[in-house]
């Protein structure tokens, strides 16, 4: 589904990714761990299609097609979505506009009826009902006042109404106390199905004990420097990153 | 070589010649004399640097006077279904109010008792502006609403001035003073529209008191045309343990200038200034506010809120005095702007003068372009740039709307707002 080849990009001439290869399948959850600074938000935001990033070299194929050269919202209407580290607050617009202006976005994208008020109310209550969430999180404007759980809360609850087939979360348990890290993976984990791909980006193992990966990969200085199983993600929680660099050095050596 | 920036004589002489045709009263005389003595102010008028009065220096107007007035079609402008009050040319048009509501008293015309003559001009001062002295001058006939004591007045008492245009340029001037008793509680809205193609110029003061713990909701709205000159005086005195909420919305007009003085005259006062200016084309809007704490303990909050687009040029100047006596102020005054194109002006100026030591006065003002973070956000999600923009810049001046407690008053400016925003 997801195919990144020798990808180069960076900002204001500074290198940041330095030849990214990772193939992701429908149905697979892949994990990006790395230290700061290794390009982890970077590779999220390229895919995403934030302005202020140089594509330098290489390619990005959502489908076969190219990724790189459609619009944010095309590659949303293409089934992309990104949870950002940051989310936007965004005073005077409420969720449910919000939502019903990006569901019917992306329905009318595809030649489909937009859904009128009625519809909507019943479709997203549901998705309410799935996610275990508060009812009045749609008359509260866009992450207006939310606390920190409550904004990547509402990340997770627009990527289950915009039914997306590859989402990337980026660093999602950043800043999250325990509970709220584990309400956050409950909704991921409602959304894994065998048609949906994953890229999670984190920093720390303790995500990934609640969204199990099935691969993953360690980026550092811009590259994915070692690939695996989710015991890979043990080992780093174990070790620290040093170990790696260790590794690599002394592969370099040797 | 001398080159002469007077302003020529033809707009002066044709309104005073408008005053001059007006049976005599003290009001008008006194009117008359100021506006002589002030003349009509140009850029070098530190209170009009900006906003520059040329044409209307250099038109000749009529006094608007309408025929007809029961052929008018004006549900296009009424917004809530309740009491009416209804002025067309600046003339009370008795066929179109709709009165007779218990606690709610309109009076005009022969009706006015010797009170209400002494009130008339007792809170905005004839010599307050030089606008305020020509409607002094002018003015046909002052109107009196009156809220009687403890009256709960729904939906709204809906004011709505309606200007005839046609092929001279006319000029109206509405005067209106609103006598709110203790415990009163109501929405005023304040509606002025143009019918009809051609200059127009309105001259308008509103006065008013807000007595005791009563509860005003005061709404004025532009919505005249694009060849509309507009110049609104409203001065309004609150006493103690009252609320104020004041909004000021303007969509319409070629150029509006607005001057709102509200005096806090008590303490334990709430008092709100908000404003809402969408100018597109060569549209000009210039408000000017002047708050005055004059006793310890109330609270004031003020946001205006600008999009301009193509050449539009808006003014804030925003005049808060804290008075010695005022001590435990609290005021906050914040304006904002958008500016959608690179052709598009807007000049503000907060101005605080504060001669109480312990009070808490904060001005922020910004002016800008619409944040990239949050647009980003929204074309992430699936939302198109255009559509992205149209929503941020409909919440960015919706959410002074959400305020106003009226709902219908609110969803009509609402959807104004959606209208103006699509032009």
């Amino acid at each position: 589904m997801l195919q990144i080849k020798q990808l180069h990009a960076g900002v204001e001439d500074k290198p940041i990714l330095k030849g990214i290869d990772l193939t992701v399948r429908s149905g697979e959850v892949h994990a990006i761990m790395g230290p700061n600074g290794s390009g982890k938000s970077t590779l999220a935001n390229v895919l995403a299609g934030r302005d202020g990033y140089d594509i330098t070299s290489g390619q990005v194929l959502f489908d076969g097609e190219e990724l790189l050269e459609l619009d944010p919202e095309e590659r949303a209407h293409q089934g992309l979505f990104m949870a950002f580290q940051y989310p936007v607050e965004i005073p005077g617009v409420s969720n449910s506009y919000f939502l019903r202006a990006a569901v019917n976005a992306k329905r009318q994208a595809r030649g489909e009826s937009e859904m009128d008020a009625l519809e909507f109310m019943t479709f997203i209550k549901e998705k309410i009902k799935l996610l275990h969430l508060e009812g009045d999180l749609l008359t509260r404007s866009v992450n207006e006042g939310f606390s920190g759980g409550e904004k990547k809360r509402n990340e997770i609850f627009q990527m289950a109404v915009l039914e997306p087939r590859l989402c990337v979360l980026d660093e999602t348990d950043s800043g999250l106390d325990i509970d709220a890290l584990k309400t956050v993976a409950d909704g991921v984990n409602a959304l894994r199905s065998p048609e949906r791909g994953f890229l999670v980006i984190t920093h720390y193992q303790r995500l990934l004990n609640y969204i199990v990966p099935d691969f993953v990969h360690i980026l550092m200085d811009g590259r994915i420097v070692k690939s695996g199983g989710k015991e890979l993600a043990h080992e780093l929680e174990a070790k620290g990153y040093g170990w790696i660099e260790e590794e690599l050095a002394a592969g370099a050596r040797g | 070589m001398s080159v002469s920036l007077e302003a020529p004589a033809v707009g002066l002489d044709s309104l005073t010649q408008i005053a001059s045709a007006l049976p005599p009263t003290p009001l008008r005389a006194a009117g008359l004399e100021a506006f002589r003595r002030s003349g009509i102010p140009t850029t070098r008028h530190e209170e009009w640097k900006y906003t520059s009065l040329r044409e209307l220096a250099e038109t000749s107007f009529v006094a608007a006077s309408a025929t007809d007035v029961a052929q008018l079609d004006l549900d296009a402008w009424l917004i809530a279904d309740g009491p009416r009050i209804v002025l067309v040319d600046g003339q009370i048009a008795p066929e179109w109010c709709r009165l007779g509501i218990p606690g709610l008293d309109v009076r005009f015309g022969d009706r006015l008792t010797p009170t209400d003559r002494e009130r008339i001009g007792s809170v905005a001062a004839i010599d307050a502006t030089p606008f305020s002295a020509l409607n002094a001058a002018c003015h046909a006939e002052a109107v009196m609403i009156e809220l009687a004591r403890g009256a709960v007045i729904e939906p709204a008492i809906e004011i709505l001035h309606v200007t005839i245009a046609g092929a001279e340029a006319v000029a109206a001037f509405p005067r209106l003073f609103i006598l709110a008793h203790s415990e009163a509680e109501a929405t005023i809205v304040e509606t002025y529209a143009t019918i009809g193609e051609g200059v127009t110029f309105t001259c308008a003061v509103t006065e008013g008191t807000v007595a005791a713990n009563a509860h005003v909701e005061h709404v004025k709205v532009q919505r005249e045309s694009e060849q509309a000159l507009h110049i609104a005086l409203t001065e309004i005195r609150q006493e103690g343990d009252s609320s104020l909420n004041t909004f000021s919305v303007t969509y319409g007009g070629k150029l509006t200038r607005n001057d709102l003085n509200i005096f806090l005259n008590g303490s334990n006062l709430h008092c709100r200034m908000d404003g809402v200016v969408v100018q597109n084309g060569g549209q000009v809007c210039d408000n000017h506010t002047r708050l005055d704490h004059a006793f310890p303990h109330c609270d004031s909050f003020e946001v205006y809120k600008h999009v301009l687009d193509d050449q539009a040029m808006a003014v804030f100047n925003g005049k808060i005095f804290v008075h010695l006596d005022a001590q435990k102020t609290d005021a906050k005054q914040t304006n904002q702007a958008i500016l959608l194109s690179p052709s598009a002006t807007m000049n503000s100026k907060p101005q605080l003068e504060i001669f109480a030591d312990d009070v808490k006065c904060t001005h922020g003002a910004t002016v800008g372009q619409l944040r990239s973070d949050a647009l980003f956000y929204l074309r992430s999600r699936g939302i198109d740039e255009t559509q992205a923009r149209a929503i941020l810049v409909y919440a960015f001046a919706a959410e002074v709307l959400e305020k106003i407690e009226c709902e219908p008053v609110r969803n009509e400016l609402e959807r104004l707002l959606y209208e103006k925003l699509q032009a």
